[in-house]
């Protein structure tokens, strides 16, 4: 079996502002080509300052950081920045330059054309408008065009559709889809169901350092796995037979009862229960969203 | 860290962007015209018009402070504008028009958030900065050398000063231009906002006219322009070495 070759990857960095605030505090992690990975966080976490130290904008106090197996401060980073797209968190936009010029530019930038990213992002009949006066979403859709421009082997989203009302959210989401499809992607986000919608693995930021990482499935079965249970005596009856169970909570006419791992445990739990004269009408297995084990990991 | 004019792929890029947009704006291009057309061309040209005749009592001869070094043998008031108050004009138009300039692109860019998309492309923070101290440069150095050449001209029908003193005048203008890379990098690192970088535009320009004040009442004749050049230099220099030692371009997008 070949090793997978690493995409991105964070050893030991630390950055500390010259206000003192530390953004990053000895954090390590590393993505394999080809994952899409997503980096969540409350705000101020952290998210933001690591795609600022892989895209080269900010350097790390401490540690090392490397894009496509290059080290940012590295010579062959410059070769590795042609072939990574960022989007950049709710950028301000031009007001004296057009789609278009902009577009040109980003792909003069990325030595190619910016012909295939406008027809992919649906730009062709807003190419003459001053970036500032499109409307959010399409202002998003050039930003991602100029990610784009290169076909580049990774992307880099932060915030993608920070500020965007519901439709437009939807309609980056489609585009990302879209593009995301064969590429090692890292997406900063604090929106869960974005999260949950484009990524399979999870890095989770707490004040500058990483507090749980993994698959997002093997994250949300190791958390707080739960039976939900029903029956017709009544959820008084059914916390009396569950004791010993494992920690429970009575939730309107259900019984949640948390157990390591819900699907094995369901028949055992079912079978006493109805041995002991209970009329069972519901035992699901329930998965933790990752809504919770976001919240149970950042506290 | 260090902004060095290399012009690579991507700073021809950016700068080509820097002076479309500043050819954008007629705000910029307004301030970025006429305030050195005032400074290096009308003031000037009135003074020395005025002085060769064109009224009975600016014309003739003067009376200076015999003891003052730098004052001594300007028995012409031409004289005395030539030496005495032209390098003042000169200093200023080479150093507050590339920080109009820097205003613009660099103040700008900033304030309204575009610097994030500038960095989420494959340029590096150096190569960004780079682009704009040269798209202040070209745009500052466009702006005055035709000017200069207007006032060459008039100086050298109107008074007996000669080539040597063009040569002179114009060094002292480079050495201005010059200077400004220093001071508009650092006007980029610390400034966060339009009225920050006019503030500090305020703090570099009164003491360097303080400074070029001193230099043309105690350095006579043509030394006066080569010493002050050295100075502009050194006072460029020494900004440039305080934006890339004690500075960092971090500064620059947080």
């Amino acid at each position: 079996m070949q090793p997978v070759a690493t995409a991105l990857a964070f050893q030991s960095v630390t950055k500390r502002f010259r206000n003192g605030r530390v953004a990053l505090a000895d954090v390590s992690w590393s993505i394999a080509r080809g994952s899409r990975t997503c980096l969540l966080g409350p705000n101020g976490a952290g998210k933001s300052t690591s795609i600022r130290i892989l895209e080269g904008a900010l350097r790390p106090t401490a540690g090392s950081a490397e894009l496509l197996g290059e080290p940012v401060d590295g010579p062959g980073y410059a070769a590795a920045r042609m072939r990574t797209g960022i989007v950049p968190q709710g950028p301000g936009m031009y007001t004296d330059l057009t789609a278009r010029e902009y577009l040109r530019f980003a792909a003069e930038l990325y030595e190619t054309s910016p012909d295939r990213a406008i027809a992919t992002f649906g730009l062709r009949d807003h190419l003459r408008t001053r970036l500032s006066e499109l409307s959010g979403g399409f202002q998003r859709r050039v930003v991602l065009a100029g990610a784009l421009v290169a076909e580049p082997e990774l992307l880099l989203l932060d915030e993608p559709t920070v500020g965007l009302d519901p439709k437009a959210s939807h309609e980056v989401h489609e585009y990302l889809r879209q593009v995301m499809s064969g590429r090692t992607v890292l997406l900063c986000t604090h929106n869960l169901a974005e999260a949950e919608a484009l990524c399979e693995d999870v890095i989770i930021l707490r004040e500058g350092r990483v507090v749980l990482r993994g698959r997002l499935g093997d994250l949300r079965r190791g958390a707080r796995s739960r039976l939900r249970l029903a029956v017709h005596q009544g959820p008084q009856a059914l916390a009396a037979r569950l004791n010993g169970f494992g920690p429970l909570r009575v939730v309107g006419d259900r019984v949640l009862l948390e157990v390591p791992d819900p699907e094995r445990e369901a028949p055992r739990v079912l079978r006493t229960l109805l041995e002991a004269g209970l009329d069972v009408y519901e035992c699901t297995p329930l998965q933790a969203s990752l809504e919770e084990v976001f919240l149970e990991a950042v506290g | 860290m260090s902004v060095q004019l290399q012009l690579t792929r991507p700073v021809r890029v950016l700068l080509r962007k820097e002076v479309r947009q500043f050819l954008r704006s007629r705000t910029a291009l307004l301030t970025g015209l006429l305030l050195p057309t005032l400074i290096m061309v009308v003031a000037p040209v009135v003074q020395l018009v005025a002085a060769a005749g064109g009224s009975s009592a600016m014309r003739g001869t003067t009376a200076v402070p015999a003891g003052v070094p730098g004052m001594s043998g300007l028995t012409q008031l031409s004289d005395v504008f030539l030496y005495v108050t032209f390098p003042l004009f000169f200093v200023l138009a080479g150093l507050m028009t590339p920080s109009l300039a820097a205003t613009h692109t660099v103040i700008s860019e900033r304030e309204r958030r575009s610097i994030e998309l500038l960095v989420a492309l494959p340029v590096s923070v150096t190569d960004i900065l780079t682009a704009k101290t040269a798209a202040n440069l070209l745009v500052a150095a466009v702006t005055l050398l035709p000017l200069f050449v207007v006032d060459a001209v008039v100086v050298l029908v109107l008074t007996h000063a000669g080539p040597l003193y063009v040569m002179a005048a114009l060094l002292l203008v480079l050495s201005s231009l010059t200077a400004s890379i220093g001071i508009s990098l650092l006007l980029a690192l610390v400034a966060r906002d339009f009225r920050t970088a006019n503030n500090l535009n305020g703090f570099f320009v009164v003491p360097t006219m303080i400074m070029t004040g001193l230099c043309v009442t105690l350095v006579p004749g043509l030394w006066r322009f080569v010493v002050l050049s050295l100075l502009m230099l050194a006072l460029g220099g020494a900004a440039y070495l305080i934006a890339v030692r004690w500075l960092t371009f971090e500064r620059y997008l947080t």
